[in-house]
């Protein structure tokens, strides 16, 4: 932290706290440090009742108040905090139930870890409701050009352009096609998410990603919380919808397991 | 299918991103992260995850070529466009 340009003293925190706490989450209490051995982090666990708090010491010359407002603004340094965030959050991914915290949970010292445990009992629930479940991600991509192919095919139109007759019908084709590969779309993410959601504990639907993040037209971007007894069903039914809709041009993909990000949000918001 | 568990590439960012930044529990600490960069950031990536098709239909096309959009813009700017877009886009 960077003394006082006008030369009076204006420290905020006693010189000797350099470091503050940022906090990634929250785990169940008796959590041994070694499932965050391998995390990328040098990681602390505070832990108080049936709480633990995976947390780490961070310079307050990155993540102090100024520091931080000015680094956040920073994508690539941004992306590599995030990164890092998740990183160790999912080394507790089917070892133990992890609560993910939002990104920018920092900490003066471990008192105040303490005192924010114990100020938020309902984290104990949340630890309780989310007992052996993990959040997995599917995504459903369309390539359109596979299914004008086929719907195309389907009518025995695989001709070329040639005379302007021919031309006049091609267009009108290519508008009943735009129709049909919209309708398709529509209906094929329908599906898919009910039926995902229906071999799941809960499901959710996010945006689509935009086409150059997503290397194709989104379909669904579906997060989905899933018990490990129920794990092996629900890649079942992914399983059937590749088989049934791939054909059509629609590739689905499976992400995670991620820390049930989707599925601690509203109830727990402080 | 295709899985995917780790290891870069924008998609798996955009994954991490939209999670890491727009979920997960929200707590106050005691050093506040400005809010609004944080939420400037969201609805960047917002922007480029949900409305790139609604915001093309209008003629904007400004982040195309730069994932990370209007880097080299003064903060205000982007902050103006940035509140044009969300109406228009109708992000709340």
């Amino acid at each position: 932290m960077a003394s006082s340009r006008t030369g009076s003293s204006v420290w905020s925190v006693p010189p000797a706290s350099t470091d503050a706490w940022y906090v990634y989450g929250v785990v169940p209490k008796g959590t041994s440090p070694d499932v965050f051995a391998n995390a990328g982090a040098e990681i602390e666990l505070v832990e108080t009742g049936e709480l633990t708090a995976v947390a780490s010491r961070v310079p307050l010359e990155e993540y102090g108040a100024e520091a931080l407002e000015a680094n956040v603004k920073h994508p690539e340094w941004l992306e590599e905090k995030v990164n890092a965030h998740n990183a160790v959050l999912a080394a507790g991914v089917g070892v133990t139930t992890v609560l993910p915290f939002r990104f920018g949970a920092i900490y003066r010292d471990e008192e105040q870890v303490r005192g924010m445990l114990t100020k938020r009992p309902e984290l104990r629930d949340a630890l309780a409701r989310l007992d052996g479940a993990v959040e997995l991600g599917v995504k459903a991509l369309l390539d359109p050009e596979v299914l004008r192919a086929r719907l195309a095919h389907d009518r025995g139109l695989d001709a070329e352009v040639g005379s302007g007759r021919a031309y006049m019908l091609w267009k009108q084709l290519e508008r009943e096609l735009d129709e049909e590969v919209r309708s398709f779309a529509g209906s094929c993410a329908d599906e898919s998410h009910e039926r995902l959601a229906a071999a799941a504990d809960d499901a959710r639907v996010n945006p689509a990603q935009h086409p150059s993040v997503a290397g194709g037209e989104m379909l669904l971007n579906g997060a989905y919380l899933v018990r490990s007894d129920r794990d092996a069903a629900f890649r079942d039914v992914l399983r059937e919808l590749q088989a049934r809709y791939g054909d059509d041009g629609v590739t689905y993909e499976l992400t995670g397991p991620w820390p049930p990000y989707n599925f601690v949000g509203d109830e727990e918001q402080a | 299918m295709r899985s995917s568990t780790g290891g870069g590439g924008p998609a798996q960012l955009a994954d991490v991103l939209e999670r890491v930044l727009d979920k997960g529990i929200v707590i106050a600490g005691d050093i506040q992260v400005n809010l609004l960069d944080i939420e400037l950031l969201t609805i960047r990536l917002r922007l480029l995850i949900a409305s790139a098709d609604k915001a093309r239909e209008m003629g904007i096309d400004w982040w195309e070529g730069d994932p990370f959009l209007g880097r080299g813009q003064k903060n205000g700017e982007l902050e103006d466009r940035l509140k044009r877009l969300e109406r228009a886009a109708g992000i709340d």
